[in-house]
């Protein structure tokens, strides 16, 4: 079932809404909840979200003989609704960052309100899901970050079945997230990073919602799930064992390697060209023994930027 | 007593282009340095334009009374160069808020190893003060914001500053990555200027708060006594988050302003109306919540469902 957020109004176009996927059987609090779209560009993660309403409605319709949602679920497959139909990575009115805008406040800034009303319908959920990608410029290995975990939680991110769980610390920056205001309730919260942002990628978006339907069966929410039949390899990362590889020159940096890769140390990864002369500037080479867990995609390089990411076996 | 410009940072682009970081500085004693920083937004002006005018200062007294400079002053109008020359913001590519990149680091992109370097830069100084211009939706009267934390030692520094308020924020609100607060945590004081508008110049603002700069080095000790310098003509009043009153728009439309900006306004009056350009009735009506004083006030007339349009300060006894 559709449900409003939230309805605001608009300076001259027509009022618009929020909208949210409530879907299973009724209870005061959702037992998942997903959401994506934050950032209106990263559109992995709206499609996926989509998808998965689109199968969850069918189990509710018996589409699927055998399965039963047995809790139920909210989905929001996009918070910035403006942000996607203008491609737009913020708030497109003030350019605002509305994952920079958490816990929220019912009488502040717009992007405010709309944070207080996401955080209100899914702050009670015993399992939360942010699933973002990486900006245009960078794709990152379908991934489960966790932030500071408990064992338990730690646990349960292998319940997605994604190759890579990574342990981070909170920053400062991050105590406007969403992620950030969700931690000081009770449940577990885990934040997906599926890909680059600006697309669509269908193998990432394919594994990710056999993940999240996984995930469903595992936590019993979604009973009749059969487990994946070969298990995939889960590499499960604790913070600072990232290797990341920076340019040291500007240019043209150019690859076909593909993420999710085991490379070896010294291993060709790509070349930066200078973006006037043509001349290879640089060889890019793998700086240790381990899993591509992200790459740069735009080719336009600055001095500086982040080029690869590898975590070495633990 | 010498003035230099120099590069403290440069990297390069993807196409044969450099960006570069700039200061001035002049040269005199061994007495005290100071800074100033302006241009972290793409889109605040008004800093600019008050380096210049400082710049303009001292180049008159290297001529007229050189041994008058007893420290060092190094002026930073541009932290974000190509935000500034492409009416951006934030980090042109990088779209990110150069004020929430500090303290930096000397691995990783542009706006990290920027910070990183600013921050190498103004190691040592005896004060910063880093200049802004609200935004572009937002008129400000010259204020000074302050963190509760580092209230002690900033607020004395911030009455001498010729401005109109001093706004002591709670800590619980603090933004930890901007660059006064990796300055004021290693022990480099300083003090943020909000004022005027973004896009902008103010004027009128800029010579105020030259005026207040130049006391500030005065008793610092980087100008000497001798020195005379054009009388104070502001003293703040003191915000902080018990007396400040956030108007957030009800409803979508135009808010059309009834009052000038850093007026007196009694309980209840009428402050402004927000209006739809499709029909004639008045949408909705803005009114003071206290007796107070308007002191920012929505510029860009275009508000959403919750855009600011005003904070009033109530005010704590006296009068201004
Ligand atoms: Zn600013």
């Amino acid at each position: 079932m559709k449900r409003d957020l939230l309805l605001m109004t608009a300076p001259v176009r027509d009022s618009f809404d929020i909208p949210c996927h409530e879907i299973g059987p009724k209870a005061a609090h959702p037992a998942a909840a997903f959401v994506a779209g934050l950032h209106g560009d990263e559109l992995n993660g709206t499609f996926i979200l989509s998808r998965l309403a689109d199968f969850l409605n069918g189990v509710e319709a018996g589409k699927h003989p055998g399965l039963k949602l047995l809790k139920k679920v909210l989905i929001i497959p996009a918070v910035n609704v403006l942000g996607i139909n203008l491609r737009s990575r913020t708030w497109p009115f003030d350019k605002s960052d509305m994952n920079r805008m958490f816990p929220g406040n019912v009488s502040g800034e717009t992007t405010q309100r709309i944070a207080l009303a996401v955080l209100e319908a899914t702050k009670k959920a015993e399992y939360r899901v942010d699933l973002h990608t990486s900006g245009v410029d960078f794709e990152e290995l379908p991934q489960v970050r966790l932030y500071s975990p408990s064992d338990a939680q730690r646990a349960t991110a292998r319940h997605f079945g994604l190759p890579a769980i990574m342990e981070r610390s909170i920053s400062p920056v991050f105590t406007t997230t969403l992620m950030h205001a969700w931690q000081v309730w009770p449940g577990q919260s885990f934040l997906l990073r599926v890909g680059q942002g600006g697309t669509v990628q269908l193998g990432h978006c394919q594994q990710v919602f056999r993940g999240l339907v996984a995930f469903l069966g595992q936590t019993g929410i979604l009973a009749g799930v059969s487990l994946a039949e070969g298990d995939e390899e889960i590499s499960h990362f604790r913070q600072g064992s990232s290797k990341r590889l920076y340019a040291g020159k500007a240019g043209t940096f150019v690859s076909d390697c593909q993420v999710g890769r085991w490379v070896r140390t010294g291993q060709e990864l790509g070349y930066i060209y200078d973006s006037f002369s043509g001349n290879v500037i640089e060889k890019v080479e793998a700086p240790a023994n381990g899993l591509l867990t992200g790459i740069r995609r735009h080719p336009l390089l600055f001095e500086g930027d982040l080029l690869l990411r590898i975590n070495p076996k633990s | 007593m010498t003035q230099t410009t120099e590069t403290i940072f440069s990297l390069a682009m993807p196409y044969r282009e450099t960006l570069d970081i700039r200061r001035t500085v002049y040269t005199g004693g061994n007495g005290p340095r100071v800074a100033v920083t302006a241009g972290i937004h793409g889109d605040e002006l008004e800093g600019l334009y008050v380096c210049h005018r400082l710049a303009a200062w001292l180049d008159e007294l290297q001529h007229s009374n050189p041994q008058h400079l007893l420290g060092q002053v190094e002026l930073y109008p541009a932290l974000n160069p190509l935000g500034l020359d492409t009416l951006t913001r934030s980090v042109p590519v990088f779209d990110s808020d150069l004020n929430r990149s500090f303290p930096g680091s000397q691995q990783g992109d542009l706006p990290k190893r920027l910070a990183a370097a600013v921050m190498t830069a103004l190691d040592g100084a005896s004060l910063v003060v880093d200049i802004h211009a609200s935004n572009i939706y937002l008129r400000e009267i010259p204020q000074v914001r302050i963190n509760s934390e580092f209230s002690d030692l900033l607020v004395p520094l911030a009455e001498q500053a010729n401005l109109d308020l001093i706004w002591i924020h709670g800590a619980a609100t603090v933004l930890e990555a901007t660059i006064a607060h990796s300055l004021n945590s290693r022990n480099v004081p300083c003090l943020v200027v909000e004022m005027g508008v973004g896009m902008r110049l103010t004027p009128d603002y800029c010579e105020q708060l030259t005026v207040g700069l130049l006391h500030l080095w005065q008793e610092l000790g980087v100008l000497a006594p001798e020195v005379v310098l054009p009388p104070l003509t502001h003293h703040p009043l003191v915000a902080d988050d018990s007396n400040v009153h956030y108007l957030n728009a009800q409803t979508s439309g135009l808010f059309v302003p009834a009052t000038a900006h850093w007026t007196d306004l009694r309980r209840g009056e009428l402050l402004g109306t927000i209006v739809s350009p499709f029909h004639g009735a008045v949408l909705s009506e803005v009114r003071s919540p206290v007796d107070g004083i308007l002191f920012t006030l929505r510029e860009y007339p275009l508000v959403y469902e919750g855009s600011l349009m005003a904070r009033v300060m109530a005010r704590k006894g006296g009068a201004r």
